[in-house]
């Protein structure tokens, strides 16, 4: 599992790669707490390849979205897996954001 | 493998090596394709199996690297990569080598050497498959392991079972993905309700603090005296993986988070029982024992993907 964070400004992009589980969920955590701590208003989650993701790093999100939509942030899926977009959609997650299958 | 049934793919943005080769190959008996580029290779690949990808490493829009990465992420070992070069750096060979490339050969091509090299990915393929065959034939395999709680953060559980059931048995990669999704979900559960008993606030720290609560936790004897147990059943006349993991807990009302998981129609932030509902998301059957202290699924084999509501 991989992920690439990238922050200019405002827009925070994250791409994670491979399968999201209890043993890497940390990494999500302490990538999503670098956005928190910046001055981004937008995180934008590349999701293409990413395989999977277990129900700590479904933890790990929801806890980061309520921490960011304190701080007015918005937080897009912009591309997602078939196989997570399922699952978000089985958790009901596009009601709290925009989840873009592809 | 014989060599009429070996497929191989010979990928270079020059169509002159790449039909020059794709000629030699075909005449040594083996079943060859061509690809112009990697995205083209990575295509082909998505839609037949090849044994053997013959690549060059300079190629527009996807290097040589940036190829085997994405067939290492996609295929794992089922396909491997001889690379092309004209050139010698130390760096590269290191970099192809950690992504799984299986052989180098230089530029211009000498074709004994790529025969030679050929036969010898093929004859440890084979060995490989007799091995896989030899599973197929097994009616079950049943495996049982006992995790000490102390060893379980150092253990790359995920990991080390993902690559076993890999390399023994020929499940679907996405069929696999989702049994090794629910395995990591069971046994993460027993580790850190049923064994360690954290609460909800100290399972939210972060992760350097969470790791010194867990080191406490586990200083206690009766903490480490606990067993997490794991065992999985694959079930060739049933067509299906059985998983089951036990914990030494103290179990919970698996009734009441059942019902709230099934009867559930909008958004919960409620963090108790997303890992049932991703349970149930991904398996087949989902049931519990003994005060909820063990728990078990089962996962269909040949229908792959997600997924229907889980039978309880």
């Amino acid at each position: 599992m991989s992920i690439e964070l990238n922050i200019d400004k405002s827009v925070a992009t994250m791409k994670i790669e491979g399968i999201l589980n209890s043993e890497n969920s940390y990494v999500l955590q302490e990538k999503l707490t670098e956005v928190l701590n910046s001055d981004a208003t937008l995180l934008e989650l590349d999701l293409a390849e990413c395989r999977n993701i277990s129900s700590t790093g479904i933890g790990k999100i929801l806890l980061f979205f309520k921490d960011f939509i304190g701080k007015n942030g918005e937080v897009e899926v912009i591309r997602c897996s078939k196989s997570v977009y399922e699952l978000f959609s089985m958790l009901k997650l596009n009601q709290l954001f925009t989840i873009n299958l592809g | 493998m014989t060599r009429s049934k070996a497929r191989l793919l010979v990928v270079d943005d020059s169509a002159s090596i790449v039909s020059s080769l794709c000629k030699v190959l075909d005449l040594s008996g083996y079943h060859v394709e061509p690809a112009c580029s990697g995205i083209d290779a990575l295509r082909k690949l998505h839609q037949t199996h090849y044994d053997i990808v013959i690549c060059d490493i300079e190629m527009p829009e996807l290097t040589g690297l940036d190829f085997l990465q994405k067939i290492s992420r996609d295929f794992q070992d089922e396909v491997s990569v001889i690379l092309m070069t004209g050139f010698l750096d130390q760096e590269y060979f290191i970099n192809a080598i950690r992504l799984g490339a299986a052989d180098f050969i230089r530029k211009p091509i000498d074709t004994k050497q790529l025969l030679s090299s050929i036969e010898h990915i093929l004859g440890k393929r084979k060995i490989k498959d007799e091995n896989h065959e030899f599973q197929q034939y097994l009616q079950s395999a049943d495996f049982s392991f006992s995790i000490m709680p102390v060893n379980f953060s150092k253990s790359n559980l995920f990991n080390a079972l993902s690559s076993f059931l890999r390399h023994n048995f020929k499940i679907d990669q996405q069929v696999l993905n989702e049994l090794l999704l629910c395995m990591d979900e069971m046994v993460y559960n027993a580790y850190i309700h049923g064994t360690l008993q954290l609460d909800q606030q100290e399972r939210r720290l972060d992760y350097a603090t969470l790791q010194a609560v867990i080191s406490h936790k586990l200083s206690d004897p009766v903490t480490a005296a606990r067993r997490i147990r794991l065992r999985i059943v694959i079930n060739r006349n049933e067509d299906c993986v059985m998983i089951e993991v036990d914990d030494d807990g103290d179990g919970f009302d698996h009734h009441a988070v059942m019902q709230k998981v099934l009867s559930e129609q909008d958004l919960s932030l409620v963090e108790h029982g997303r890992g049932i509902t991703l349970l149930c998301h991904l398996a087949h059957k989902v049931e519990f024992e003994n005060s909820g202290r063990r728990v078990r699924i089962t996962k269909h084999l040949s229908n792959g993907g997600t997924s229907k509501p889980a039978s309880i």
